[in-house]
């Protein structure tokens, strides 16, 4: 702008200059050039005081600069400041939530509450005049406290520790003493024996049995309790004892820890086993969890039960430990030989000698609903197949084990554990006697028939009359038979019955008898279905006469039973099955082919009438003392 | 089991429809009488349960071998007694033994006599004497009052009811047609027609003329026949032998239709309901059989 103005007023210096010269040429040749030389002059003043501006326009603007630059350093020395303080600020809240937060170790001890501290302390320690005010000293005499305290009892477990030791000591003093003594009593005990096998009472042995019974699993343990108080209080015939390894059983009640740390050992030892060697195959795995679950507790128990003709019968009961149920196997011994009767061979095997000794009970499933389950997990279908290996699962086993299932019926039974045990108990020993009678009897009784002989006894010689002429043959025979339908079809033979045939021969007439005897013999009648060759063929189905001898023999079941126990049940039978024969060869009548000629069976019977009825049926009723024959 | 047992030894001597003709009475070997009921057991919706008997009684020691009705009561014969029992009281599911009235009874009897009893007072009123030996079977010609009578001689008499003398005796064994000397002479079954007889047992069924006194037709059954009736123009008898024979005045045996039980004893046609007409008959077995229509076994009934 100054530049603007001089620039301006140098053209009016210019103008001025170029105005006059015109003009005044002439005059003033002289004084142009003075007036130049004012010009010049003015001019350079003029060029001076332009460059003194300008300087100081220079001069203004640096200390404009200045003063900014200046202003601009004490903003940042004070930005700065604050910034450092609000820094300090910060870390100081930090600080300050550090030490509010923090716990003293001290606040972890558990103090005695401050009533309790007042009470106990000694005055040196609680200062109460203090510390009633000031919560910092309070707590200081409290941890004051704490720690005399603590001080004290850590010398009281000092000295305990070392009364302990010394009550050790005398402890292992005196053990040493009884292991010393022990020799001698167990001598004491040997020498005792003959007293007490004298006295008849067997201490020790029972002392050995209980030790024995503390390992037993639970439903054997109550059949063993069970069992000896029956044999003592009821039945002198019957003893219990224990059998098995005593040792495993000990290992298996061992504390489960234990186990479990040898399980994960012995686990990492298999991995490491397996991946060196082949990993056995499915079916080995599958066979081997089968075996597992079908396991045994070591220990089993052996029940005697004695006869009076000195035959025993030895049960052998065992428990299933993963299935929860107990089994039994039989063994019989004789005092007799009992070998020669090959009919009879089925009579004492020992699969099936306790089949149904209460109805229907055939054990050969498992009573336990939930083997069920357990059993499809490892691909067990029947049980059955297992029976022959493990005993059987009869359900009055569970029963006098005192183990009941729910599937036993629909009755709810209220008793549990011992009280089950001991109301079968009884009932139950008593049936195995009876069986075990029964089937000897039978046994003996087949050996006789076998040889044609059929031996009745002095109480039943009044069924029958004097002569009986028809001999007897025994066969077993397991083949179907025609003439034994109707009794299929009527339900009354199942699988677990024992068939033999009987044949009767008199001269050209042979009566084969199928004979069909339930397990439960002799409270089961035996069933005779009867077929009759003589001058053809005829059965129980065709003809009235046979199925009345048949009726006469399978129906009458309180004449034939004979004196209790009931045991001459079968041979009665068969004697009678012999009259009836007898009776009915003698009283037909004409020969069949309208020849006359002696008949071949003369009549010997004395019978009043020899037919009544519309089916003129044969007196088949022998009638004692008087002899004669009549109807029903 | 005991029951399954007796059931299988079990047989029907004897049948009786009841005067309504909607109950049927039988007798079994062990002395008891069973009720049917034929209505529930011929209903549309019948079950099992239906053909069991609606009562079931003891009605004598010995074996009922015979069962007869009157317009009120139920006579059994058993071994040696009779008794009566009331329809009435049956029905009811009651069993009661009491007298019974009007008409007379005839009973032939183990003693070789035929004895005619009256029923209102249980005097026996007169005894026919002539058989030698027990007999079995009795029937009555009701248009000239004449009592037929076969037994175990094998002689079959005939008696005038009135007179009570004896009129004819036949022995039937003796002609040759008809004697079958393998199975004896006994009669056991006989039925009449007014002028026909129908006679069997030992000698094979045979069909006789009465006036003539001659047999007319024989009939080759091969048992021996307990029970035979005539019903319309066929002849049904039954026996020895697991059917029910339908033979033809002729002398040929038309059909013979099976039944359960391996040989028959007795064979009863209940003619008084038309709406229950049934033939039913039992023998060597628990079940009685019914025929609605005669030629098939429907159902059977069952002690």
């Amino acid at each position: 702008m100054s530049s603007d103005a001089v620039k301006k007023r140098k053209p009016k210096v210019i103008r001025n200059e170029a105005g006059t010269p015109e003009t005044k040429r002439g005059r003033a040749e002289g004084e142009q050039s003075v007036e130049m030389e004012e010009r010049r002059r003015q001019c350079s003043v003029h060029f001076i005081t332009l460059k003194k501006l300008n300087r100081l326009a220079h001069m203004r603007l640096k200390k404009g600069r200045d003063q900014t630059h200046e202003a601009k350093q004490r903003v940042d020395v004070l930005h700065l400041q604050l910034q450092n303080l609000l820094y300090e600020v910060m870390h100081l809240q930090k600080e300050i939530s550090k030490c509010l937060e923090f716990k003293s170790q001290h606040e972890e001890i558990e103090l005695v509450s401050e009533e309790e501290f007042f009470q106990e302390a000694p005055a040196e320690i609680s200062r109460p005049h203090v510390t009633r005010d000031d919560h910092h000293q309070l707590t200081l005499a409290r941890l004051d406290w704490e720690l005399e305290q603590r001080k004290r009892l850590a010398e009281q477990y000092k000295m305990s520790l070392a009364r302990k030791e010394k009550i050790h000591k005398a402890i292992e003093q005196k053990r040493e003493y009884l292991s010393s003594l022990q020799p001698g009593l167990q001598n004491i005990m040997q020498a005792s024996l003959p007293v007490q096998e004298c006295l008849s009472m067997p201490f020790e042995q029972m002392q050995k049995q209980a030790e024995v019974a503390r390992h037993l699993p639970p439903p054997l343990y109550v059949l063993l309790v069970q069992a000896a108080a029956y044999g003592q209080a009821c039945d002198k015939t019957l003893s219990a004892s224990i059998s098995g390894d005593v040792d495993e059983a000990k290992a298996l009640s061992r504390p489960p820890e234990d186990s479990q740390d040898d399980e994960s050992d012995s686990d990492a030892e298999e991995e490491q086993q397996n991946t060196k060697r082949r990993r056995a195959s499915v079916g080995v795995q599958l066979d081997d969890k089968r075996k597992e679950m079908l396991r045994r507790h070591p220990l089993s128990l052996c029940v005697d039960l004695k006869c009076k003709d000195g035959s025993v019968l030895h049960l052998f009961f065992y428990y299933l430990m993963n299935l929860n149920i107990l089994t039994v196997k039989t063994k019989v011994s004789t005092t007799t030989d009992l070998s020669g009767a090959v009919s009879a061979g089925e009579l004492l095997n020992s699969e099936s000698l306790l089949n149904c000794l209460y109805a229907s009970d055939h054990g050969q499933e498992t009573p336990n609903p939930t083997n069920r389950y357990q059993f499809d997990k490892v691909g067990i279908t029947t049980f059955a197949d297992y029976v022959s290996d493990l005993g059987h699962p009869y359900v009055w086993v569970q029963k006098l084990g005192g183990l009941q299932f729910s599937s036993d019926g629909a009755q709810v039974c209220v008793l549990m554990g011992s009280a089950l045990s001991a109301s079968h108990m009884e009932r139950t020993m008593k049936l195995l006697q009876g069986r075990l009678q029964a089937r000897l009897a039978l046994h003996k009784q087949f050996s006789s028939l076998e040889h044609s002989i059929i031996p009745i006894s002095g109480e039943c010689q009044h069924l029958f009359p004097a002569k009986v002429v028809s001999g007897l043959t025994l066969v077993p025979v397991e083949q179907e038979l025609g003439f034994v339908q109707h009794v299929l079809k009527a339900g009354l033979l199942r699988e677990t019955d024992l068939f033999f045939m009987a044949v009767v021969e008199r001269g050209t007439a042979r009566l084969l008898a199928a004979v069909v005897v339930n397990p439960r013999y002799p409270e089961v009648m035996p069933l005779f279905s009867l077929s009759l060759h003589w001058k053809g063929e005829r059965s129980g189905r065709t003809e009235d006469n046979l199925r009345a001898m048949e009726s006469e023999v399978n129906m009458f079941r309180a004449e034939l039973q004979g004196p209790r126990p009931g045991l001459q049940l079968l041979t009665n039978q068969i004697q009678r099955l012999c009259v009836c024969l007898d009776v009915y060869l003698e009283t037909e009548s004409q020969v069949c082919d309208g020849s006359e000629g002696p008949k071949e069976f003369p009549r010997e019977k004395m019978c009043l009438r020899t037919a009544r009825g519309p089916s003129r049926l044969k007196p088949f009723k022998y009638n004692h003392p008087q002899g004669f024959f009549s109807h029903r | 089991m005991f029951i399954s047992l007796q059931l299988l030894h079990m047989s029907v001597f004897s049948q009786s429809f009841s005067p309504c003709g909607r109950f049927l009475a039988a007798g079994n070997n062990y002395g008891e009488i069973a009720v049917f009921s034929l209505s529930a057991a011929l209903s549309p919706d019948a079950s099992q349960a239906s053909q069991k008997p609606i009562l079931n009684f003891t009605a004598h020691d010995g074996p009922v071998f015979s069962l007869l009705s009157t317009d009120t009561h139920l006579l059994s014969a058993g071994n040696g007694e009779i008794s009566a029992w009331s329809w009435a009281e049956l029905i009811k599911k009651v069993r009661v033994s009491c007298s019974v009235n009007d008409n007379s009874l005839i009973v032939g009897g183990g003693d070789n006599n035929i004895h005619i009893m009256d029923m209102e007072t249980g005097i026996f009123k007169s005894v026919l004497k002539g058989h030698t030996d027990y007999i079995h079977c009795l029937c009555f010609k009701e248009r000239e009052e004449e009592i037929l009578s076969g037994g175990e001689d094998g002689a079959v008499r005939i008696w005038d009811s009135r007179t009570n003398r004896p009129v004819h005796c036949i022995e039937v064994f003796k002609y040759e047609e008809c004697a079958r000397p393998q199975f004896g002479k006994w009669i056991s079954c006989l039925a009449t027609d007014s002028d026909w007889m129908l006679c069997g047992g030992g000698p094979s069924l045979s069909l006789w003329h009465l006036r003539s006194m001659s047999p007319t037709s024989v009939f080759p059954l091969p048992g021996c026949q307990r029970e035979a009736v005539f019903y319309q123009d066929l002849i049904m008898s039954v026996g020895e032998g697991p059917h029910v024979s339908h033979c033809l005045h002729g002398g040929t045996v038309k059909a013979q239709i099976p039944c359960t039980p391996s040989s028959l004893n007795t064979l009863a046609l209940n003619l008084k309901n038309t709406e229950h007409r049934v033939m039913t008959v039992g023998g060597s077995s628990h079940q009685i059989d019914v025929f609605t229509n005669f030629s098939y076994r429907a159902f059977s009934l069952s002690f």
